[in-house]
């Protein structure tokens, strides 16, 4: 092998060459999200290097590629309708509304593996927000804190966190629908 | 890429196939260093000659090549290309099914174009030279080093076709010593008679 490399660059890029084009495929059929494919796949190419001792060429690469690839897509899938229902459920709970029809976790993970664009609208959305809203959404969803934690991290009161969490995902509602 | 798609139409969707070839474009580039246009290969197995490793650039054929094996085939391609992406592709089917007709006996009728910009001035006279020997004829190491320029560069010539990175489109099994024994091949002897029998030469 070429001594300017080093020998796990070659060996991912020999997985690359035979699976790279079919894992990738399989990933973003279940992602359906470029981004999230290409880090997917990244990930599951580097996790190999830890497995080298473990995987000798031939189906058995194929096989363990494909497990560990689908495991990491799968994930994926369930944290991102794991944020779009912890959304809505934040949404409502900001309204003071419990509505009935509200969607349930498997209807926005439903959604979400059809519509692979919506976690990416969502937080690009989200950065558009007022500081003090996007700040305080933020650590609402994606830190999963109680309004007195946030109050208490941004300084100023539980009201002013709930109200800056409602005005957030009032907006975010009205353009997610 | 475009490059390709007046020579072949991709068996899945346009979009997913482009997407897919984006992002696995991107994670060499991110992984290995590897950049730009990728370098398409395929593997056949159990032609009548071996395992064969078929490799297609932006400009055309640039591997036809006797290998043991596919994992082979592509240490010797990433070696040989340190900065090019390689990837496994369905678009050389064109040049697989050419080669089935060829070993059925159905005629050599390749019409992908071959890319010999890897070899010296010298050595791509000579494949061209070899180029113009037709299926059924043979040459001589002399006769094609002469047509190349250099008359008395027999073995230079015999070098070149052992180099030859596309073996059977560009003939080199019809090129023999002067004496008429086979002189040498890359996929071995062998090999050569066989190609030689199939054209219909009589040894």
């Amino acid at each position: 092998m070429s001594a300017r490399r080093p020998a796990t660059e070659d060996r991912i890029a020999l997985l690359l060459a035979k699976h790279g084009a079919e894992m990738a495929r399989h990933i973003r059929r279940i992602v359906r999200d470029d981004h999230a494919t290409e880090d997917l796949l990244q990930d599951t190419l580097l996790r190999t290097q830890g497995a080298l001792g473990l995987l000798r060429p031939g189906s058995n690469e194929r096989a363990w590629l494909y497990r560990i690839g689908t495991n990491a897509a799968l994930n994926h899938v369930r944290s991102r309708a794991r944020e779009l229902a912890a959304l809505r459920r934040y949404a409502r709970e900001a309204d003071g509304t419990t509505s009935a029809d509200a969607a349930s976790p498997a209807d926005a993970a439903d959604r979400l593996t059809t519509d692979g664009d919506v976690r990416a609208t969502l937080w690009a959305r989200v950065a558009t927000l007022p500081e003090r809203q996007r700040v305080a959404l933020t650590l609402r969803i994606a830190n999963e804190l109680d309004y007195a934690e946030i109050a208490r991290r941004m300084g100023g009161t539980e009201a002013a966190a709930r109200a800056n969490v409602h005005q957030a995902t009032k907006r975010l509602k009205r353009e997610l629908r | 890429m475009t490059t390709f798609g007046q020579r072949v139409r991709p068996s899945g969707g346009h979009a997913e196939d482009r997407a897919v070839e984006r992002i696995v474009r991107r994670t060499f580039g991110t992984l290995t260093g590897r950049s730009g246009e990728p370098l398409l290969y395929a593997v056949m197995d159990g032609t009548p000659v071996g395992v064969l490793g078929l490799a297609l650039g932006a400009a055309g054929l640039r591997r036809l090549t006797f290998v043991k094996d596919e994992d082979d085939f592509l240490a010797r391609l990433l070696a040989e290309l340190p900065d090019t992406p390689v990837l496994r592709s369905a678009k050389l089917d064109t040049v697989r099914r050419a080669l089935d007709r060829y070993f059925a006996g159905r005629g050599f009728t390749f019409r992908t174009p071959v890319d010999l910009s890897e070899v010296t001035p010298f050595q791509k006279r000579v494949l061209r030279a070899t180029a113009k020997v037709p299926a059924g004829k043979v040459s001589t190491y002399t006769a094609v080093a002469t047509e190349a320029g250099r008359p008395h560069a027999a073995r230079a010539a015999g070098n070149a076709l052992h180099r030859n990175p596309v073996a059977i489109i560009v003939p080199c099994h019809r090129v023999l010593r002067g004496d008429g024994s086979l002189g040498g091949y890359g996929g071995g002897l062998d090999a050569k008679r066989f190609l030689l029998e199939l054209e219909g030469v009589l040894l």
